[in-house]
């Protein structure tokens, strides 16, 4: 079943004198399995959004549902469903505190009140899932080890929670290039093993690769949603709100305007070199 | 100070202790004054710790290190060569000190000794140069991040260095925060001649440099215009580094038998590739 948000709005500081609508009015159904990118200009209501999705946050207005069932009402049940969604924040290991990485990972399960040979278990398998390993690190300071070890660390800290859906607040925001290629294989391997996933990026090449589906925010508004495709061929909108589109939809707008080839796949850099080769092959025939 | 070679290196090794592997290994170079170089690499490739030798913040542990002439090794240059080449960190929110930007701005003068009278002009002045001068009264807790690195390179530029050196500095900001960052940088480049070193992890700011130097395992991998570097993509990525992405286009397409040039930075060149490879293809 999946998460439904109905009318799901936020307003900060309500009826002070400050008063900030972060999100307003959304409705959006994320399903299970899917792999949803949540895109937006910064102060757009993304993360916002994202702490929703597991109850950090509660509505001003409007419903949280999953599997049905309204993820704010009161009860010890709710409490177990909002374990179901992990996030993950923006720059997680400036939330790291525990003396060895074993215990940190072992936090949350511990919170859930499993058994010590479940947690065991829990950590084990959370470290392999972010190919951090076991024996070498566990009894380390997580604070002594390499900022992408450090980012995985977070990672492997909700994933014990075993969640069937990922909330993860720019991922990757910060790291060098090997450790984001590392972190962005472990987020779509598990998206393939079948946890949901919702990942909010300004990494637009990333999303490209990666999304199922893409929802747009503005300004706390939920303006667009739908498949890469089609989300990325609104080119004027999206750089209308400040945001990057990828490269190779910036390419194939631009031999447009040329008055070249119309290249309908842009978004994926082989899909575009496959049509590209085709349409030069075939002197300018068809570029489909 | 005139002369040609702003930064230089030579045969510089750095250890963080006597008896550790090199940080930084038998690292030569010299940087024009005026140059815009990005370097690149992995965290732990010795990028960051080369930053600290070129500033003085750290001394090499063998060779010598000279900022304008100036051997960063004797005490009595530590404190212009700090002033001449203003380093910039990663994090915003570590840098801002004041509650009021104009003061944020303010107080490198204050530690450096400027007298008082002399500070207004050289705040304004540097507030303009990083289009920051309409917040001068804000809080800087209430800037973007692209508007905090502002202020910080605002309150290097106040001490009227000949030298940036930015240190992963839009490594936390959001696409717009970096363009804003990156353009301030090269606008000081351009019309002050400030040479600039900045280290990235974003190819395509790195592909806007005069020059690129890629650092592996602390010494110096690749050194070249951004055409040559990125151009050599089975090096970059034996390096475990990306290319930009037309570059890799461009890669995607020789692969698929199209004789495309290799060394394409940009959508625009990328589109003039096309055309060239296809005249016919085009309605006008």
């Amino acid at each position: 079943m999946p998460i439904v948000l109905e009318k799901l709005t936020h307003i900060y500081q309500q009826g002070g004198p400050v008063a900030t609508t972060a999100i307003e009015d959304i409705d959006l159904v994320i399903d299970d399995g899917e792999l949803l990118a949540l895109i937006g200009h910064t102060g757009s209501g993304k993360s916002t959004l994202a702490q929703h999705l597991n109850g950090l946050m509660k509505p001003t207005s409007g419903r949280v549902l999953l599997d049905g069932r309204d993820i704010n009402a009161p009860g010890e049940d709710t409490r177990k469903l909002r374990f179901q969604v992990g996030l993950v924040f923006q720059y997680p290991e400036h939330q790291l505190f525990e003396e060895t990485v074993y215990k940190d990972i072992a936090f949350g399960p511990r919170n859930m009140g499993l058994s010590n040979e479940e947690i065991d278990g829990r950590v084990r398998s959370a470290m392999d899932m972010v190919g951090l390993p076991f024996e070498e690190i566990k009894e380390r300071s997580p604070f002594e080890v390499s900022g992408g070890q450090m980012r995985r660390i977070a990672l492997a800290g909700v994933l014990a929670m075993r969640p069937r859906v990922l909330v993860l607040d720019e991922p990757t925001a910060g790291l060098d290039p090997r450790a984001r290629d590392l972190l962005l294989k472990d987020i779509q391997r598990l998206h393939m093993e079948g946890t949901t996933v919702v990942m909010i990026s300004h990494a637009m090449d990333d999303v490209a690769r990666l999304a199922t589906r893409i929802a747009v925010l503005e300004k706390g508004r939920l303006v667009m949603e739908g498949l890469p495709e089609v989300v990325f061929g609104r080119f004027e909108e999206l750089t209308g709100m400040g945001l990057d589109v990828p490269q190779g939809c910036q390419l194939a707008r631009r031999l447009r305007e040329l008055g070249g080839p119309e290249i309908p796949d842009c978004y994926l850099l082989e899909s575009l070199a496959d049509s590209l080769a085709a349409f030069l092959k075939g002197g300018g025939g068809d570029a489909a | 100070m005139t002369d040609i070679a702003h930064l230089v290196c030579d045969q510089v090794t750095y250890r963080y202790e006597p008896q550790a592997e090199p940080a930084v290994k038998d690292i030569s170079l010299v940087i024009p004054r005026g140059q815009f170089t990005a370097i690149l690499g992995h965290n732990g490739s010795g990028k960051s710790t080369l930053a600290k030798l070129l500033n003085g913040l750290f001394l090499p542990s063998e060779g010598r290190i000279t900022v304008s002439g100036m051997d960063t090794r004797e005490e009595k240059h530590t404190w212009d060569i700090r002033q001449a080449a203003g380093m910039v960190f990663q994090n915003p929110d570590n840098q801002l000190v004041a509650t009021r930007v104009y003061d944020d701005v303010a107080f490198g003068l204050e530690n450096i000794g400027v007298p008082t009278e002399e500070m207004p002009p050289r705040i304004d002045e540097a507030l303009r140069l990083t289009g920051m001068a309409e917040y001068a009264d804000r809080p800087p807790h209430l800037l973007s991040g692209g508007q905090k690195q502002r202020v910080a390179i605002a309150g290097i530029l106040a001490m009227q260095p000949q030298a940036l050196i930015l240190d992963e500095a839009t490594a936390m900001l959001d696409p717009q925060g970096r363009k804003e960052v990156f353009d301030t940088v090269a606008r000081l480049n351009r019309e002050q001649g400030i040479t600039v070193v900045w280290i990235t992890h974003f190819m395509e700011e790195a592909a806007r440099a005069q020059r690129v130097m890629v650092m592996d395992h602390g010494a110096m991998a690749m050194d070249g215009t951004p055409r040559e570097i990125f151009s050599r993509v089975e090096e970059v990525r034996a390096l475990r580094l990306d290319v930009p992405p037309m570059t890799k286009l461009a890669h995607l397409l020789i692969a698929r038998g199209i004789k495309a040039a290799r060394d394409v930075l940009t959508v625009e060149e990328m589109a003039r590739e096309v055309k060239r490879l296809c005249p016919s293809c085009w309605k006008n």
